[in-house]
């Protein structure tokens, strides 16, 4: 029956080459990631030998030990901080999620709504979170559910206007078929521009979680409180004014890898998602 | 107006209409006239085509049968096949387009199965409705791959069991084979054709091809652009549809006609 194709994913091929395969896998990875490695490590030993050799002050510029060396020190506050600006960005991040998809939907499904409200939401965007901050500080006071609403912010718009450009964005034709065959407006949404969306709404989520990172810290800067509870922001403020610079690069660098580490599990996450079906993350044949 | 004069010659057989374009035109911004005038009976369980350059209003015509776009005036009156007076509904109508239309998330089975599925039916009804029309286009073992797995010859085959799902009286085929190649072309002209003759269903059918609709059609209307109407009907009589009538002087003779009443 099947005359004029078969599958193309060519997956009945492999069996006997399969260990190959997984050895070659595991070899481009060594390409893939051997060069980027071996860079860094030539990067911190140069500064290493350069920062000795000089001998700048490490206030002014610490060792790539000596900021090793502060992080072990510090090592109970650093944890702390890190984790309480974990919780931020991820419920920041989550708030943002939930009301930047709910928001699109509403405004997806009546153009009155999207007319009347998106320009507004595009305005709202444009407003530095730094001028924003101070506000929601009055508002919420200083703590945990000013800087979770601060991350929250940044986080949302992203997540709102992909969403929405997805939800828009729906095949013609599809439409056209869901209307021929009688689809309700629930179910032209759910069955349909929903899912078709969904490539947009990761997109947007990928942006929105590194964005709540940078908002949570943000947050900690204005409105973090003393002790372990006012994140990796605080701890920051307070090195700085200590001029403890190699605390101040290592709380730097936990917060580089706090984003990477949340993007990198975002991307993950979608992965899952939309692997079957999506080309953006299907494997290269 | 030829058409007419076909009609009254066939009426000795007394065919039951089933959808009449009466007196239709389609006028697009008060000054493009997609469709003029364009009157057509189709009688139940024939296979027409339209035939036509692009821009004779094809298409248009079959939006405005689907109920996709309205027309400027005229009416189409689809007769319900049990002779009452009720209009036929939308359920009974069946869609396949140029592409596939495929949600690329859904297995073929759940694909085929979205008709009834919007429709609300329990899932281990249409699903077996769906193995039961996938079997018809020959798709068995095919149910939980995806989509974009098949090729286009076998998305086409999904997107038609897809139109069959729900026992549509009427099928409306928009350029349905136009993207696939010759081989895969022809293999699905005489799955159709099996399709058609074991359901009894009318079916019309748009395409470019004279040789397509020679070969498949009880009844072609040649149309013609700015305005687009119907300017012939031809009716084919029943040949056994099989490679040797591809090469049959009556088959040549038809494919002449018809490219005649093309270049109008």
């Amino acid at each position: 029956m099947s005359r004029e194709a078969v599958n193309r994913t060519g997956q009945v091929v492999v069996n006997n080459s399969a260990v190959d395969a997984v050895n070659k896998k595991s070899s481009e990875l060594m390409k893939k990631t051997l060069p980027p490695f071996v860079a860094l490590i030539s990067f911190i030993v140069f500064w290493q030998v350069v920062v000795t050799l000089i001998g700048t002050p490490h206030y002014i510029l610490p060792k790539p030990t000596d900021i090793f060396d502060a992080a072990v020190k510090n090592w109970s506050n650093l944890s702390t901080a890190l984790m309480t600006t974990i919780v931020s960005a991820v419920s920041g991040f989550l708030l943002s999620v939930v009301g930047g998809i709910g928001v699109a939907v509403l405004m997806a499904s009546s153009k009155l709504i999207e007319r009347s409200f998106y320009p507004y939401a595009i305005i709202l965007q444009t407003i530095p979170v730094v001028a924003i901050a101070p506000i929601i500080v009055i508002w919420f006071g200083s703590g945990m559910n000013a800087i979770v609403i601060i991350a929250f912010t940044i986080g949302f718009f992203p997540m709102l206007s992909n969403t929405l450009i997805g939800l828009n964005a729906t095949d013609h034709n599809m439409k056209n078929l869901f209307y021929l065959y009688n689809a309700s407006k629930w179910q032209v949404m759910w069955k349909l521009r929903f899912p078709a969306a969904l490539p947009y709404i990761i997109a947007g989520a990928k942006i929105s979680c590194t964005l709540a990172v940078v908002g949570a810290i943000v947050g900690e800067y204005i409105a973090g409180v003393g002790g372990g509870a006012g994140g990796l922001g605080y701890a920051i403020t307070v090195a700085a004014s200590r001029l403890q610079t190699p605390y101040l690069f290592a709380l730097g660098l936990s917060a580089a890898v706090l984003g990477i580490a949340f993007f990198l599990l975002v991307s993950y996450i979608s992965r899952m998602f939309l692997a079957s079906w999506h080309e953006s993350e299907m494997e290269q044949e | 107006m030829e058409s007419a004069i076909l009609e009254m010659k066939e009426s000795a057989k007394e065919p039951v209409s089933m959808l009449r374009i009466n007196n239709v035109s389609k006028i697009y911004n008060e000054s493009i006239t997609a469709l003029n005038e364009v009157n057509l009976d189709i009688p139940e369980g024939e296979f027409v085509s339209f035939v036509g350059p692009s821009g004779c209003g094809k298409s248009t015509i079959f939006k405005i049968i689907a109920g996709l776009s309205e027309p400027t005036t005229g009416k189409i009156e689809m007769i319900s096949p049990t002779q009452q007076e009720t209009k036929m509904d939308r359920n009974d109508v069946g869609f396949v387009f140029q592409h596939a239309t495929l949600l690329p998330w859904k297995s073929v089975l759940e694909n085929v199965a979205l008709p009834l599925e919007l429709k609300g039916v329990p899932k281990k009804e249409r699903q077996e409705r769906g193995k039961e029309v996938l079997g018809m286009v020959g798709l068995d073992g095919y149910e939980k791959a995806l989509p974009r797995q098949l090729s286009g010859g076998m998305q086409m085959r999904v997107s038609i069991a897809r139109s069959l799902i729900a026992k549509p009286k009427l099928l409306l085929m928009d350029e349905p084979f136009g993207a696939l190649d010759e081989m895969t072309r022809q293999n699905l002209h005489y799955e159709l054709l099996k399709i058609w003759e074991r359901t009894g269903m009318t079916v019309l059918f748009i395409t470019h091809n004279v040789f397509e609709s020679v070969f498949l059609s009880t009844k072609i209307a040649v149309m013609s652009a700015r305005p687009g109407r119907i300017t012939n009907v031809f009716d084919v009589p029943s040949y056994e549809r099989d490679d040797s009538f591809r090469s049959t002087a009556e088959f040549s003779h038809l494919v002449g006609e018809i490219s005649k009443g093309l270049q109008h």
